[in-house]
């Protein structure tokens, strides 16, 4: 009984991750321009793997294992914002460089 | 003292690192000790103890205030891209902190990015630019609330500490 209802949770948490990202990429379609652009890969990307990663969680063959995994999550979290702020800082200072230019 | 403390306390960290990495494998555990001793007298010499210590329990605290600003900032995405109409109005603010620099202002930068319509564009010694989705989503309470919290878990150490 316990089993199937930690199997029921898994399957909703691994769907609902994986529909963060979906809608992440919706996202690079939608919006108009580089930096919200960024806006919907890294809130969306973040939440969307921290619930598969939960979900996986159970799955998991030992505590190491699992803190694994958990790391995992932290090192994309560093590298997506550290990656989405450098992105946005070169937009800004392309833009600030182009004003009065081409506008 | 202090320093011997900062290298088991680090040396434990980097073997708990070493542990979960190789997904606890007992036969990678006296290597990984050479090894985790190797690294820690190598980052002892390279990155000396931070000045500042880490509040256990406020750390906690912004470990959930993270969690659910990352949940607030996912949803709040998904749902601004899923209406028929994009809702979205985007634009920079611009707020000073008063955080001390390095450690602190990196993570209160890095947090807003993910966290609920803002990514920070520039940061500039004490002042931060913030892109956010909408202008008018983003209230200095939020940014205040955020960097508190990030105040709340660095504790300064004494220079006496830090000397030594």
């Amino acid at each position: 009984m316990i089993d199937a209802l930690i199997s029921a949770l898994q399957v909703l948490l691994l769907a609902t991750g994986c529909g963060f990202f979906a809608v992440g990429t919706l996202g690079l379609f939608r919006l108009p321009d580089a930096v919200t652009r960024l806006h919907a890969l890294t809130k969306a990307d973040n939440l969307g793997l921290g619930l598969i990663v939960l979900g996986l969680l159970p799955s998991m063959p030992g505590v190491a294992a699992g803190l694994k995994m958990i790391l995992i999550w932290l090192v994309v979290l560093a590298t997506s914002a550290t990656s989405a702020h450098l992105i946005a800082r070169a937009v800004e200072s392309s833009e600030t460089d182009s004003t009065g230019r081409s506008e | 003292m202090e320093a011997v403390r900062d290298g088991v306390f680090r040396g434990l960290a980097l073997y708990l690192l070493w542990w979960v990495l190789t997904e606890g494998d007992s036969s990678g555990l006296t290597a990984g000790l050479v090894i985790t001793v190797a690294i820690t007298l190598i980052s002892l010499g390279l990155f000396p103890a931070s000045r500042y210590r880490i509040r256990p329990v406020a750390a906690v605290g912004f470990t959930v205030h993270f969690l659910l600003r990352s949940v607030a900032g996912g949803t709040d995405v998904a749902h601004r891209l899923l209406k028929p109409r994009l809702d979205i109005k985007p634009g920079y603010r611009t707020f000073y902190t008063t955080l001390p620099k390095n450690g602190p202002r990196w993570l209160l930068a890095n947090t807003l990015s993910l966290t609920p319509g803002t990514i920070s564009a520039n940061l500039k010694g004490d002042c931060l630019e913030l892109h956010c989705l909408d202008i008018t989503a983003v209230t200095e309470d939020d940014f205040r609330d955020t960097e508190a919290r990030v105040a709340a878990m660095f504790s300064q150490r004494s220079r006496h500490e830090v000397e030594q």
